[in-house]
């Protein structure tokens, strides 16, 4: 991880920006937020120009700014690439959105909502966006979350030392001044309740509750097993501390080998567990975490436990885990894919003695979730059917974007699906209006 | 306040301009086709390029421009031995209907320039009865080798004022004498063009200047085929001359007309210093050769998110408003002293300032080797503030005033005794 741009490392790095013809780094941004343009415009001294464009573009701007895997979006497509390196786009689009606030610059007017009412499911990044959008268009816009304190992932997921509750706050606050309100610690969650909402005076529901379910690798988990969702939540919450004294100088496993798990290892480590492994059943160049994450969890001393394939737990009389049966595997033959599949290797069973083992090899939909909305289609994953050309759904007046109907996916794609949504919502309660003229 | 409650627009000589970005006289305005696309960006109004009456025929040197360098930073200057149009004058004087036509709010200057009084009357008639809605009198062009031509009618004041009547007497629109900065003062010859009428005056075109040397053939750039010439430099080297003759001529009681602003504007702020210095309206070329006609918009949304912060409204109220603060230097309060600070939580360590205080200035710096850090003896601060001129961090060294009983130390004698031994006395000044 390294550090935040100041003001003169910023500007000294869009100095560097050519200030391409039909920028293809803004080509480049899933949510359009038009690097080619805020850059422009910061090079030529029109910051606050600079600021609004990410803003009005990505009202997630800031948090985008941190976690989007640059290398494979804007910055892949930078032609400074040829000459030497791209220009990092991400940290000079965060130092924006924080400079704004230091300079106390308010981007947005205060919309008159004198629109419909709309309700939005949950309030990860697409929702935010979503509800933000439709403030923006005038609606009135009521976000039901059911944590005690919205952000979704942002808030409840990525580990506190990537990614500052404050900049959280300073872009929420910028969300509620557009008007949009907030019912936290609600949870929608009785039989066809999201369904309900539209009878009680909203016109058109988004949904994005995101994927909150952890997949499980393992049956019968001992105490000392976490899964990734849990593990995450409770380094949030007042449960931190706790779980902060369970991973202190203990050995902690962690398995899988996505940006999840990655976080979920860099967290044990800045936990000071004493030793941290990370298991995967494939090699290192198989693992589906970015590579600049791949790095920093090798700088944060964890072991790397690449081509282990986990079999069983051992627990000791009390039922506590004390170590992870793995088999040793290698790659099936070369098939031109980069995934090539792990191979048990005969008798090569081997004890790993760790104290705590967090399971970290995706998250998804619960299997409950369309209850919520019997009306919506849903595929076999239970992820909601929608198209991301207008996010919706088999029922007309219901949209669905971020996660729950993509899979585990960027902050940058939920914020384009809250984009999409508040567009196809508008056009939908529009014809609503015509109509009934 | 908010931006919809600011007023970009300004009234030059009687002509409404939605706002004061204007192209000026030069290849970005060479063109129906090229002024087209840069209104449709958002420039309010464009001096065409210099016409020519096609009497004698005009043939662009090859290359015709150098783009001066500095570190990583390209065309902080633009030498170039560009001639007028090239044009026939047709082409342009129907290019000038078309844009009336298709942009009847945006403003259309006709630059023209003569080889003699009729061809600076003819070139006048022709632009009015095509549509100008103003007149810009090039005196300036600094690669015109005859006499009685471009910046040699700038530098002889008095054709400069038959020239302006000349065309004054002929036609009824605005007229705008645009002024060389290769002369001392320029308050003199605009005051000859107001006798003759002028309505307003731009500045400046570009300065006579060398950029450099291509070594290998040793001439001087742009090399066209084995020549070069002393030309015209452009671009935000030449910033400083033209604010300081804008302001010259804003101050200017006798002259008091609306000035309209050139060179080496860029962004927001080097048009809103050419504003605070008293230009009302102001022109862009080397900006555009660098970065194309989109930079109107960061000048229209950088100026207008100043206005809302400072609260002002109209573009007017800033017209000049920087103009009072700027006196001779025998009227600076000396009594004041400061020095300067050292927010050393921020230093990197490189040393710059240390190194350039000891050679260039007041030696007022210690060198913490250990730490890697300055140590500021603030009694030997010239306030010359050289060292934040290279301080890679921003804020971290800034200027304080000082009390008013502070001394600053005298230089240091290297042998005093000497002072036994030199031949010396005290100067008497006999003229009264
Ligand atoms: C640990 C982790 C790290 C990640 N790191 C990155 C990264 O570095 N970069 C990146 O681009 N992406 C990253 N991602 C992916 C990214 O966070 C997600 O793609 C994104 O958050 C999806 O947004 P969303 O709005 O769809 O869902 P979420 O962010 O999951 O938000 C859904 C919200 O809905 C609420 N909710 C759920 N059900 C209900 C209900 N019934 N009633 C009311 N509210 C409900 C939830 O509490 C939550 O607040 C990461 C994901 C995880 C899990
Ligand atoms: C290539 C080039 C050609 C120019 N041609 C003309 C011209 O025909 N008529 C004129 O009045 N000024 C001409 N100029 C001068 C510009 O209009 C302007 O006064 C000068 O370049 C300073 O402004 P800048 O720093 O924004 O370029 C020319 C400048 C350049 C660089
Ligand atoms: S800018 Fe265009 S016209 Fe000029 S030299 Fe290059 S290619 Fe030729």
């Amino acid at each position: 991880m390294d550090k935040r741009f100041d003001y003169s490392q910023a500007a000294a790095e869009a100095d560097r920006c050519l200030l391409c013809h039909d920028a293809p780094c803004s080509k480049g941004c899933p949510a359009n937020t038009d690097p080619g343009k805020f850059i422009r415009k910061f090079k030529l001294k029109n910051i606050k120009g600079a600021i609004r464009t990410i803003k009005e573009n990505n009202i997630m701007g800031g948090a985008c700014g941190v976690l989007c895997p640059t290398s494979k979006l804007c910055e892949k497509e930078c032609c400074s690439s040829e000459l030497d390196r791209p220009i990092r786009i991400g940290k000079i689009q965060e130092f924006l959105v924080r400079y704004g606030k230091d300079i106390e610059f308010q981007v947005f007017e205060k919309p008159e909502a004198l629109l419909e009412k709309v309700a939005v499911i949950g309030s990860g990044p697409a929702g935010l966006s979503c509800g933000a959008e439709l403030a923006k268009k005038g609606y009135q816009v009521t976000v039901f979350e059911k944590e005690s304190e919205p952000g979704g992932v942002l808030r409840y997921g990525v580990p506190a030392y990537r990614f500052d509750k404050e900049l959280l706050s300073q872009e929420l606050d910028d969300i509620k001044h557009l008007g949009v309100k907030f019912e936290c610690d609600c949870d929608i969650k009785n039989p066809g309740e999201a369904e309900e909402l539209l009878n009680k005076g909203f016109k058109a529901v988004f949904i994005a509750t995101g994927l909150w379910d952890a997949a499980t690798i393992l049956s019968n988990p001992p105490d000392g097993v976490y899964n990734s969702v849990e593990f995450l939540l409770n380094s949030h919450t007042e449960q931190m501390d706790i779980l902060n004294n369970e991973v202190k100088n203990k050995k902690v496993a962690v398995i899988g080998g996505g940006s999840v798990a990655m976080d979920c290892a860099g967290l044990a480590s800045k936990f000071q567990a004493s030793d941290v492994y990370l298991v995967y059943r494939r090699s290192f160049c198989q693992m589906p975490a970015e590579k600049d994450e791949l790095f920093d969890t090798l700088e944060d001393n964890v072991h790397f436990m690449i081509l282990n394939q986990p079999k069983e737990y051992i627990k000791d009389q009390d039922g506590r885990l004390t170590g992870i049966k793995l088999i040793r595997t290698r790659l099936s033959d070369p098939d031109g894919t980069n995934r090539r599949s792990p191979v048990e290797i005969k008798d090569s069973q081997w004890v790993l003695d760790v104290d705590l083992v967090v399971e970290a090899i995706g998250n998804k939909a619960f299997d409950n979730s369309n209850d919520l909305y019997p009306d919506v289609d849903v595929d076999d994953k239970n992820l909601i059917k929608a198209s991301l050309d207008d996010c919706q759904t088999s029922n007309k007046a219901i949209f669905a974007g971020g996660d729950i109907v993509r899979g585990p996916s960027l902050v940058v794609n939920a914020v384009q699906d809250g984009k999409t949504a508040a567009d196809a919502m508008d056009s939908y309660l529009k014809k609503g209006r015509t109509n009934n003229e | 306040m908010n931006k919809n409650s600011i007023d970009l627009s300004i009234d030059f000589c009687g002509v409404n301009f939605k706002n004061p970005f204007l192209l000026s006289s030069s290849p970005v305005s060479n063109s129906a086709e090229m002024v087209a696309r840069s209104f449709d960006a958002g420039w309010s109004g464009v001096v065409f390029k210099t016409l020519n009456s096609d009497t004698v025929p005009i043939i662009h040197p090859s290359p015709r421009m150098y783009g001066y360098g500095y570190g990583r930073k390209k065309l902080v200057g633009l030498q170039n031995v560009e001639m007028i149009s090239d044009r026939p004058l047709k082409d342009n004087l129907a290019d000038f209907l078309y844009l009336k036509k298709k942009y009847p709010g945006h403003v259309l200057i006709s630059s023209i320039m003569g080889f003699s009084n009729d061809e600076w009357a003819y070139l006048a008639k022709a632009s009015e009865d095509n549509g100008a809605d103003m007149l810009e009198l090039n005196f300036s062009c600094p690669h015109m080798a005859v006499e009685g031509a471009g910046h040699h009618v700038g530098q002889a004041f008095d054709l400069i004022e038959k020239f302006t009547t000349t065309v004054k007497e002929c036609v009824s629109i605005p007229v705008i004498a645009k002024m060389t900065p290769n002369i001392t003062d320029m308050t003199e010859p605009a005051i000859y063009a107001k006798n003759g009428g002028a309505d307003a005056i731009s500045a400046i075109n570009t300065v006579s200047g060398i950029s450099g040397i291509d070594l290998d053939a040793i001439v001087p750039t742009p090399n066209i085929f084995g020549l070069s010439s002393n030309s015209g430099t452009s671009g935000p080297v030449i910033k400083p001359i033209g604010l300081r003759f804008i302001s010259d001529m804003a101050k200017c009681d006798e002259l008091s007309l609306p000035l309209s602003g050139i060179g080496g504007i860029e962004t927001w702020i080097d048009a809103l210093e050419y504003i605070l210095l008293g230009a009302s309206t102001i022109q862009v070329t080397t900006g555009i050769i660098h970065y194309g006609y989109d930079i109107v918009e960061d000048m229209i949304e950088g100026l207008t998110d100043f206005m809302v912060e400072k609260k002002i409204a109209k573009l007017s109220d800033l017209v000049g408003k920087a103009l009072g603060s700027l006196k001779t230097t025998d009227q600076f309060d000396l009594k004041r002293q400061g020095c300067s600070v050292y927010d050393l939580e921020k230093c990197v360590g490189c040393g710059q300032c240390y190194t350039v205080c000891k050679d260039a200035g007041g030696f007022a710096l210690e060198w913490d080797e250990k730490k890697r850090q300055p140590v500021l003896i603030e009694d030997k601060c010239l306030s010359c503030m050289i060292c934040s001129f290279v301080c890679p961090v921003k804020d971290l060294i800034t200027f304080k005033e000082m009390p008013e009983n502070w001394k600053r130390e005298d230089a240091v004698v290297m042998d005093e005794s000497l002072k036994t031994k030199i031949k010396y006395e005290p100067f008497k000044n006999f003229i009264k």
